[in-house]
């Protein structure tokens, strides 16, 4: 039988394509984080930016003052494990501070502009976290472990946001 | 903005997605951004708008309960890859994706700043299983996708097993609250219904069934039902003695729909399944008039559990007979109906969904960067064009 002589050289190619199949898959995926990462990233630095402003205000107490500029520098400069828990403090502190109407009907734009933010911001994260959630289920895959088809891209870390604060926010 | 959008399903034909692309594509035209609008079409002739560019005539398929007008195969798909390289999209936002049409096509060979918006909402099917192997690494390549309701979501959940950002559809909300009533339909107890109602999962036969119920509490009902279909052929269901009260207008215009709307006492919409997000109901609130409708998921979800309209047990007619007399009869709770719905309405206007829906392009983009074909694919056209010009 001359057939598995064939065959054998087929399954090799087919291997090939479904490996090198498999990982452009991932490296679309890792893509996609790096992108909604960006994109993130430049919406919570609008937003610190935007903190740092409101300290300059006559009306924002002192005590106000020290939380937001401490928390927005925090979250500009802090590392992505840290950066979440920075983030969030600087959500609690605005969060105070938009409950605050009088302030609000003081400054318009500057709460409009915050209120857009927030709204982008949670979009933002839940793509986010979607994306980091589908590319480390792909590199779980045993096929991807065993042939190290992620190579030495970084695994993805999820953003861990309280989202819950956010909605908050809104009201 | 260079926005692509793709509808799944034949340009010619009414449709929710179709609608649902028309408006967004005028939307984003008069806020300055460039559009291009890629569709099936039977009739090249009969496309009005400049922006739609035809991709070639569909196939009918009969798909969830209706047919559905779809386009695929290499001379669909080549039309496709033609219309991408030549877009210079920056964004390409993709209507049902996961359908056997020009979406599924196009997220096939292109790849970059890709957005899906999933319409349907389908039970559990085992069919879809079968098929997500094949669509997972395709849909995979959406960077961001968008469900028309949490009933999508859950679709799109249990068969492709990914998460999606809910986004209703979008009514323009001014267009249906400043119509004109039309004397001829408006009159006390008037019962309004638009769709296709030959179609059972519209549901008309619970409303015809609940009909002699209504007669009985209510002698002067009318009911006033517009849409494609024999009208002939439903009314021979009704008794006699009751054709008298029902009127059947056809099809009509979106400014009839709004007029219509404004015109009669009580909107009700008896669908029995298969629906996703309800669309009419929008605007049937945004309009003013009060809303009875089946308690399906979609509807249920849409009216907050009876917190916008009244809803009654799907597929009973006593019941529906029942709230429809109730909302009838009672013009306080009908006023109050009206007045929550048309607030409620204005969540749904372009002006705020157009927003979200930009929101989530900007976050599926890259600095600068554009949708490209594949590089496979890219090799096919630069093969396609040599062999043109040669």
């Amino acid at each position: 039988m001359d057939l598995p002589i064939f065959i054998a050289p087929l399954i090799i190619l087919l291997v090939i394509w479904y490996l090198t199949f498999s990982a452009t898959r991932l490296d679309r995926l890792h893509q996609r984080v790096e992108t909604s990462w960006a994109n993130l990233d430049a919406i919570l630095q609008r937003r610190a930016s935007l903190a740092l402003e409101l300290t300059h205000f006559p009306e924002t107490d002192p005590a106000a003052n020290l939380l937001l500029t401490f928390a927005a520098h925090h979250a500009r400069a802090a590392d992505i494990s840290v950066r979440s828990e920075a983030e969030s403090s600087l959500t609690a502190v605005l969060l105070l501070l938009r409950q605050e109407s009088w302030l609000v009907e003081k400054y318009p734009d500057l709460f409009e502009e915050l209120d857009q933010i927030t709204e982008r911001l949670k979009v933002g994260i839940s793509l986010h976290i979607e994306g980091v959630s589908a590319a480390r289920a792909r590199r779980s895959k045993l096929i991807y472990r065993i042939f190290r088809l992620a190579g030495k891209a970084p695994l993805p870390v999820k953003y861990a946001f309280e989202d819950d604060s956010l909605v908050e926010m809104q009201r | 903005m260079k926005i692509g959008l793709i509808s799944p399903y034949a340009w010619d034909v009414p449709g929710g997605v179709q609608a649902h692309i028309r408006d967004l594509a005028y939307h984003y035209l008069d806020q300055g951004h460039e559009i291009s609008v890629l569709a099936p079409a039977s009739d090249e002739s009969s496309i009005v708008e400049n922006f739609v560019v035809s991709a070639g005539r569909p196939v009918a398929i009969p798909y969830n309960g209706a047919v559905a007008r779809v386009l695929f195969g290499p001379v669909a798909a080549s039309r496709v890859r033609q219309w991408v390289a030549g877009g210079d999209f920056d964004v390409l936002h993709l209507h049902e994706p996961a359908i056997p049409s020009l979406s599924l096509l196009a997220c096939s060979i292109a790849e970059g700043p890709l957005v899906g918006t999933f319409h349907a909402a389908a039970p559990r099917q085992k069919v879809t299983f079968a098929i997500a192997p094949f669509l997972e690494p395709v849909i995979e390549k959406l960077r961001a996708r968008i469900a028309v309701s949490e009933i999508a979501r859950e679709t799109l959940r249990i068969h492709l097993d990914t998460d999606a950002v809910v986004i209703p559809n979008g009514i323009s909300a001014h267009f249906y609250e400043r119509a004109e009533a039309n004397p001829a339909w408006s009159r006390e107890l008037t019962i309004g219904f638009i769709g296709r109602f030959s179609e059972p999962r519209k549901g008309l036969n619970i409303l015809l069934e609940a009909l002699p119920k209504i007669a009985l509490a209510l002698p002067d009902v009318r009911l006033l039902i517009a849409g494609p279909g024999d009208g002939m052929e439903a009314m021979e269901r009704v008794n006699p003695a009751l054709r008298s009260r029902i009127r059947f207008l056809g099809r009509i215009d979106d400014e009839a729909k709004a007029s219509f709307l404004k015109s009669v006492s009580v909107y009700v919409a008896p669908n029995t399944g298969g629906e996703s997000f309800g669309i009419i109901l929008t605007e049937a609130m945004a309009s003013g008039v009060p809303i009875v409708a089946s308690n399906i998921p979609a509807f249920s979800q849409l009216l907050e559990d009876g917190k916008y309209g009244l809803l009654f047990e799907n597929e009973n007619a006593s019941d529906l007979a029942e709230k429809l007399i109730r909302l009838l009869k009672d013009k306080e709770l009908a006023r109050s109906y009206s007045e929550l719905g048309s607030q409620y309405a204005k969540r749904f206007d372009w002006a705020q969904v157009g927003d979200e829906i930009m929101n989530v392009y900007l976050h599926a983009r890259g600095e600068d960067e554009k949708v490209t074909l594949l590089s496979e694919a890219r090799s096919w056209s630069r093969l396609f064009t040599r062999g043109e010009e040669e």
